[in-house]
């Protein structure tokens, strides 16, 4: 398929296996989810983009986004944030928080750290697999990542 | 006093003056003829003398020259020899010298005398007006509701006024003489020496004291000392003035006391309002995702086996879907009415016309399709916070689209009711299906509804969001209905102090 030559690389940080498995159901509806990379937490995400422990082998571009959850175990979403914003082989990476919650606080920070988007997980399936969608048809088809990432 | 003035007349009268001493001559010569005549020698001259004496004493220099004239001349006259005649011989000239000697001796003493008895008597004139004056000085000093008391620098009180024996219930006469720190029991503020170094320093020093009343009450007074010194600059006595602070002191502790108290209150509050926070934020993460989660797993068990199952199966997955939409929009609305308790309100003076307008355009979706005749009165100006302004309206014109939704021809109307100076009072007026006057207190309260959820849906939070967004303003909300005939929604705030201008 044309569209399948140009994905880019998703990386879904999340915690939530269920969220995880709805997640990569709705990427796959769209045949999206080939080539998407899966951190539990914040830990895993971030051993993943500095290549780190078990992705020390990994290839060296960065993912075309990154589907970020705020409320993970050990390292938590903001932190990750803030990290992958702070590093310069990693700040033009296309960050996106996808996450339970509507606190403007969350918000605000997440916006002040730099985000590219700020998606809050619907409870209607159908409007989530839409979200989800529309996220990974913006993020790893039509989006023109920075340099360094990778594009199939 | 009287007396002196008496005297003074006495001397300064020249009519009695020169009478003192005429009389006074002529009882001398006449003793002293009535004497010659008897045969007595030598009396004449001591009676001239005396006569000379008295007058010089009491008359003063005028009679007194005229008597010792008188006297010299008569003298001549009768007694010296040649007798009955003013002839004078060389043995006269002695007792001419003697009169007059005796007469300036007498003045001179007199004049002594009378200069020490002025000044005696101005003393004394002082000393009453002084003593005049202390008296009223210390009934001035009994006047004053101030307690008042004088003590040597051995602390033994020698001043005692009335104010000091009502404030700690001494009499003078038991309080003078006492040494006043042991008859007052006083408690000082600071190291005794401390303050007594103080006051011979500059001369005064003021602090709380607490003591004990006769009565064995403690007292706290407000103390001023103030030092006083002789002419060598000598302390010598320390004037105290102090008044009864133990009312003002007993409030003060009472308002430390609120305050601490407020403090903890408003600690504790905020720490529950913390707490609240983080249940809420709790609320909207995980109790938002296993309902994500049930809502995912079956719509995508909706598609991969409805097809497969009968009608019956298929309508109880439709319910587990709808309710957990449901859910779903209560669990945000309840972070939303949370959201509006905690939140700050950042009040602002604006046009609520203009916000009415706002709140139209957001509702319009619910009114599609619908016949409604929209009136919308005169607004005030609102000073308020403009977004939690524009949900009130917003739920309430909503609320007003819904209700009125069996109704062939709606009616809505916006308007600004009369209040009173300090409130104005706006309203949302529908001809719906309205409610029970009955049930009016039940329809503010959260998850509170009147209707079945199938004739109207809704969560039940609405009104109670907007009950609390116009008790943080300050402001009532009340409602009027009657069943089938319409319901008018009213909210009042305080009127704002200024007014927009206006084009």
């Amino acid at each position: 398929m044309e569209t399948m030559n140009k994905l880019g690389r998703i990386l879904l940080v999340e915690d939530d296996p269920k969220d995880v498995e709805l997640t990569l159901t709705a990427l796959e509806e769209y045949n999206l989810a080939n080539e998407v990379i899966v951190a539990r937490d914040g830990e895993e995400a971030l051993e993943y983009l500095y290549s780190r422990g078990k992705f020390k082998t990994r290839s060296s571009d960065n993912p075309a986004v990154v589907l970020l959850d705020l409320k993970l175990p050990k390292v938590d979403g903001l932190e990750v944030l803030k990290q992958i914003k702070s590093e310069e082989k990693l700040r033009m990476m296309p960050v996106v928080v996808l996450t339970s919650s509507k606190e403007e606080k969350d918000m605000v920070a997440s916006y002040k750290l730099g985000v590219s988007a700020y998606v809050v997980k619907p409870v209607d399936f159908h409007e989530f697999v839409n979200a989800i969608k529309e996220l990974g048809v913006f993020w790893a088809v039509i989006n023109e990542p920075p340099p360094g990432s990778v594009r199939k | 006093m009287a007396l002196s003035k008496l005297q003074l007349r006495i001397v300064q009268s020249p009519v009695l003056r020169y009478g003192l001493a005429g009389a006074s001559f002529g009882v001398a010569l006449g003793l002293a003829l009535l004497a010659q005549r008897y045969g007595f020698r030598n009396v004449e001259v001591p009676l001239f003398l005396f006569a000379v004496a008295v007058t010089t004493w009491y008359a003063g220099p005028g009679p007194a020259a005229l008597v010792v004239v008188l006297s010299i001349a008569f003298f001549d006259y009768f007694f010296t020899e040649p007798r009955y005649t003013f002839f004078v011989t060389s043995s006269d000239i002695p007792y001419f010298i003697v009169f007059i000697s005796f007469a300036l001796l007498v003045a001179r003493f007199s004049a002594v005398r009378r200069r020490v008895e002025a000044q005696l008597l101005q003393a004394r004139d002082k000393l009453e007006i002084e003593v005049a004056e202390r008296t009223q000085q210390a009934s001035l000093l009994n006047l004053t509701h101030d307690s008042i008391f004088v003590r040597n620098m051995d602390f033994l009180i020698t001043y005692w006024n009335l104010g000091a024996r009502e404030l700690y219930g001494w009499a003078a006469e038991d309080a003078i003489g006492k040494h006043s720190h042991e008859l007052l029991q006083t408690v000082f503020p600071a190291p005794v020496e401390d303050i007594h170094a103080e006051l011979l320093r500059t001369g005064r020093w003021a602090g709380e004291l607490k003591r004990t009343t006769a009565q064995g009450t403690t007292v706290v007074v407000a103390a001023r000392y103030a030092l006083r010194r002789d002419e060598q600059a000598r302390p010598v006595a320390i004037l105290e003035t102090s008044n009864d602070i133990t009312q003002r002191k007993r409030r003060e502790e009472e308002i430390q006391r609120l305050n601490q108290e407020l403090s903890k209150r408003s600690m504790e509050l905020e720490a529950t309002n913390k707490e609240l926070e983080a249940f809420a934020y709790s609320i909207s993460h995980d109790l938002r995702a296993p309902l994500r989660h049930m809502a995912g797993y079956t719509e995508l068990l909706q598609k991969k086996a409805s097809s497969a199952l009968d009608e019956k199966c298929n309508h109880y997955i439709l319910m587990m879907l709808d309710s957990a939409k449901r859910m779903g929009n209560l669990i945000d609305d309840l972070l939303a009415f949370s959201r509006i308790g905690r939140a700050e309100t950042q009040k602002t003076l604006f046009s609520l016309t203009q916000l009415v307008r706002e709140a139209l355009s957001e509702v319009r979706q619910d009114a599609d399709g619908r016949n409604i005749a929209w009136k919308v009165g005169s607004l005030p100006d609102f000073y308020g916070d403009r977004s939690m302004l524009r949900l009130v309206l917003v739920n309430l014109i909503s609320n007003a689209i819904k209700f009125t939704r069996t109704r062939t021809q709606a009616e809505i109307e916006i308007g600004c009711a009369d209040g009173n100076s300090d409130d104005l009072v706006v309203f949302v007026r529908d001809n719906g299906v309205g409610f029970d006057m009955k049930y009016v207190n039940k329809l503010f309260g959260v998850f509170q509804r009147l209707h079945d959820s199938d004739a109207f849906e809704g969560t039940g939070i609405g009104l109670a969001t907007v009950q609390r967004i116009i008790h943080r303003h300050g402001g009532k909300v009340w409602a009027e209905g009657v069943v089938n005939g319409g319901a008018t929604f009213y909210f009042s705030a305080p009127n704002p102090r200024g007014h927009l201008w206006k084009p």
